[in-house]
């Protein structure tokens, strides 16, 4: 007996009591074609990658210390939607990319660049309100997982920002630049901030 | 014929432990330490103390994903990724592989299990409360399921007991609500912690103490004996911590037991059945299936401990079936695998704290403020019985501010590198009511690879627990508000389910009549005097407070009485 039947079966002789989260749930035993085609579906152009490469360094600049490009952010935000996303985001982060390749993006002076990613972020703060919006209809619905599935990603400009962020403060060359490392505090105190004192990474 | 009794011979110890955890890891140490050889059978695999933390000392950039959850890890650990992320790669080694471990969801169940040795207590939150007299009353005053055979005062000793052994860092109140245990000095509130305590108890009469947690902050030689130390405040415990400094099956009961060598642990060993024997109307022993070659094999004791975990020391003893017991081992009440509980969450508010620019912290404290029940306490009542206790704090932001925020660019990035303001945010951790129709049990036809019966849970919220959800949320937005922070929201995550508390129990509860309960008040199965269960499932009300050392503590009395009346022969 193949896996699906065996669920199936074991939900007719449970009267059929399965809701649908959990049949989707029970599903999973059998999903790996949905894993693989969620890891292959996302890959880039390479004009993608060079602007994704271009708004990290623009987010987090080289400056005294290391910058994104520098920490390698591009290739960590490329594997982080490729291994940690579905479809959705995968789609929103495509959509976000083809608007800036329409804009010319690549082919703009630094300051033409700077101003669009302003207006890029603008427009994001009404893009995430829709996605709250969405996410809260969602909430305890019996579909939900279903509903995800179809529903809007989150904004291009929020997975921008929060992987290039993650990726740069969580790299070796990003903590140790920016905070105050200490793996082994060995004591726990309550202190006051000196000023232009960095955050304790740990 | 001379083989085989010696073959027996090897497999015959004084008693057997099922379970490497929390209460498996007691019993062993207070069964050892009374003289008795104990076999301790755990079904996962072998996890060594700290030479096995792989993940201990790594640095934040040595994580692939950096603590996020890939989408081919979710589907494995799909149980735990359902609402959670615990099961990240920094603690993931912990949690065990549900697509490998499969169980059927009647409705849903969150079931986080951790299959090698120490069990949870190598993840545990270590939160360590006693249950008040009041909680041991409680069924019976509100005429709900069954009595307690038990007061306070019978685990009053064996709580001091196994605190000082375990080291529990707190301080002494004097408030009934949460009773006062042995403690090592306790850890420091910041300064908005500080001033939020004052207010509560000055506007809304509520108590807040620091957090009651075993880490150790002051070892005392007992702990350092057994190769622990300090906690360093890295706050990584459950990576496994190098130091010894938080309480595991690993850190403190399996090395205790060990020194008095009369300790011996068989890993990739599942319990399958009990071997009940017909004549004596004892226990003989375990019948186990070797995880990695299928191998059966039998062992044989005088007395069993089953700590396997609620829900698999349930299972253990419905698959244990005889023609005295056809139903499974103790299950002449049909309670075995009922009345469900844990502690619902996912339920809290938070807040922006202005002020306190100035005040900071050096090192992070892997513990927090801790607000005991206020709900149908002395002169409260509410439109719900029983209450929920608070766990939370505050932080000052760091980088991760800058997700939300605008701004981006070398101004942006110099601020990010320097924290910002102050947040505090608590969850509530809620009693929930037994209900014998909250269950689980054993699949008729579904098998797992080693072909025991599937375990099918089929057990929800009821409105008690719904309805004090609300007010968990209210009261929080109330409390932050009457602390005067800002921005302050509530929040009542719905698409949580029994067992993400991760405290699930209740399923052979104690008793005093065996027409109703699973168990004694010394926690033995009722007619197989034998066998005794002192994990989850020998609960019979839930409190709201964390339950691990009240499990241990019953455990500790519970063997402490096993051997008592084996010397007496009585068993």
């Amino acid at each position: 007996m193949k896996r699906r039947d065996a669920i199936k079966s074991v939900a007719l002789m449970l009267g059929g009591a399965f809701s649908a989260p959990t049949l989707l749930a029970m599903g999973r035993w059998e999903k790996g074609e949905i894993s693989e085609s969620s890891l292959f579906a996302f890959s880039l152009t390479d004009n993608q990658k060079r602007i994704v490469a271009e708004v990290a360094e623009i987010i987090i600049p080289r400056t005294a210390t290391p910058g994104a490009i520098d920490a390698g952010v591009p290739a960590f935000i490329v594997m982080m939607l490729q291994d940690c996303y579905k479809t959705p985001e995968h789609k929103s982060f495509a959509e976000g990319l083809d608007e800036l390749e329409k804009k010319q993006f690549l082919t703009m002076n630094n300051v033409q660049k700077t101003e669009l990613i302003k207006q890029v972020e603008k427009d994001s703060v009404e893009q995430m309100k829709v996605y709250q919006v969405q996410q809260t209809k969602m909430g305890d619905n019996e579909d939900r997982e279903q509903m995800a599935v179809q529903a809007k990603g989150l904004p291009y400009w929020r997975l921008m920002k929060e992987l290039t962020l993650l990726g740069y403060f969580t790299s070796e060359e990003g903590i140790k630049s920016s905070f105050d490392y200490v793996p082994i505090p060995g004591k726990l105190e309550m202190i006051k901030l000196k000023p232009n004192q960095k955050s304790f990474a740990y | 014929m001379n083989l085989n009794l010696k073959a027996d011979k090897e497999r015959t110890f004084d008693a057997i432990v099922v379970g490497s955890g929390m209460t498996g890891g007691m019993a062993a140490k207070e069964l050892t330490e009374r003289g008795l050889q104990v076999l301790m059978i755990e079904r996962g695999r072998e996890v060594k103390h700290i030479e096995d933390y792989d993940t201990a000392m790594k640095g934040p950039w040595e994580f692939e994903h950096r603590g996020k959850v890939s989408i081919h890890s979710a589907e494995e650990y799909w149980a735990n990724s359902r609402f959670g992320t615990l099961a990240n790669e920094e603690t993931g080694e912990f949690f065990t592989d549900d697509k490998k471990n499969p169980y059927i969801e009647k409705r849903p169940f969150d079931w986080i299990r951790a299959y090698h040795t120490g069990g949870k207590s190598m993840h545990w939150g270590r939160q360590s409360y006693r249950m008040n007299k009041k909680d041991f009353e409680a069924n019976a005053k509100d005429g709900i399921a069954i009595d307690w055979p038990i007061r306070y005062e019978d685990l009053e000793p064996w709580y001091t007991h196994v605190e000082k052994f375990v080291g529990i860092s707190g301080q002494a109140e004097g408030w009934d609500v949460l009773p006062d245990g042995h403690y090592l000095p306790a850890m420091p509130m910041s300064a908005p912690e500080l001033h939020f305590r004052e207010k509560m108890m000055k506007k809304l009469n509520r108590p807040v103490t620091i957090g009651r947690i075993a880490n150790l902050t002051k070892p005392q030689p007992w702990h350092t004996d057994l190769g622990r130390a300090s906690c360093q405040y890295r706050s990584k415990c459950a990576r496994g911590c190098p130091y010894g400094a938080y309480y595991s099956s690993l850190s403190g009961s399996i090395p205790a037991a060990r020194k008095t060598n009369k300790l011996t642990v068989l890993h990739d060993t599942i319990a399958s059945e009990i071997i009940y024997d017909e004549k004596t109307k004892k226990a003989r022993g375990v019948r186990v299936i070797k995880q990695n070659t299928m191998a059966v094999e039998e062992f044989f004791a005088k007395i069993v401990f089953l700590n396997a975990g609620s829900m698999n020391t349930a299972a253990l003893l419905l698959n244990s079936k005889s023609s005295r017991f056809p139903t499974g081992l103790g299950n002449d009440s049909d309670q075995v695998g009922r009345n469900i509980m844990d502690h619902h969450l996912g339920v809290g508010a938070s807040a922006t704290v202005e002020g306190f620019e100035n005040d900071y912290i050096f090192g992070q404290r892997p513990n927090a403020l801790y607000i005991p029940r206020f709900r149908n306490w002395g002169t409260d009542k509410k439109d719900f019985l029983r209450g929920y206790g608070y766990q939370g704090g505050a932080s000052k932001s760091d980088w991760k501010r800058g997700i939300t925020m605008n701004g981006f660019g070398a101004d942006f990035k110099a601020e990010m590198s320097q924290p910002g303001t102050w947040t505090m945010g608590f969850g509530g951790f809620g009693e929930i009511l037994p209900d014998p129709s909250n269950r689980m049990f054993l699949d008729k036809e579904k098998k797992d690879k080693w072909g025991i019966p599937m375990i099918v849970f089929d057990a929800a919220f009821g409105e008690n627990e719904l309805t004090m959800r609300k007010d968990m949320m209210a009261s929080a937005v109330e409390m932050l508000e009457a602390a005067g922070f800002k921005n302050v929201a509530g929040y009542n995550r719905l698409d949580t389910h029994p067992g993400l508390g991760i405290h699930d129990m209740g399923t052979a509860r104690m008793g005093k009549d065996p027409k109703s309960s699973v168990l004694n008040k010394f926690n033995q199965v009722h007619d197989c005097k034998n066998v005794f269960v002192t994990d989850g499932a020998a609960m019979v009300s839930s409190s709201c407070v964390n339950p691990s050392i009240t499990y241990m503590a019953m455990t500790a009395r519970s063997a402490d009485y096993a051997v008592k009346e084996l010397k007496k022969q009585n068993l």
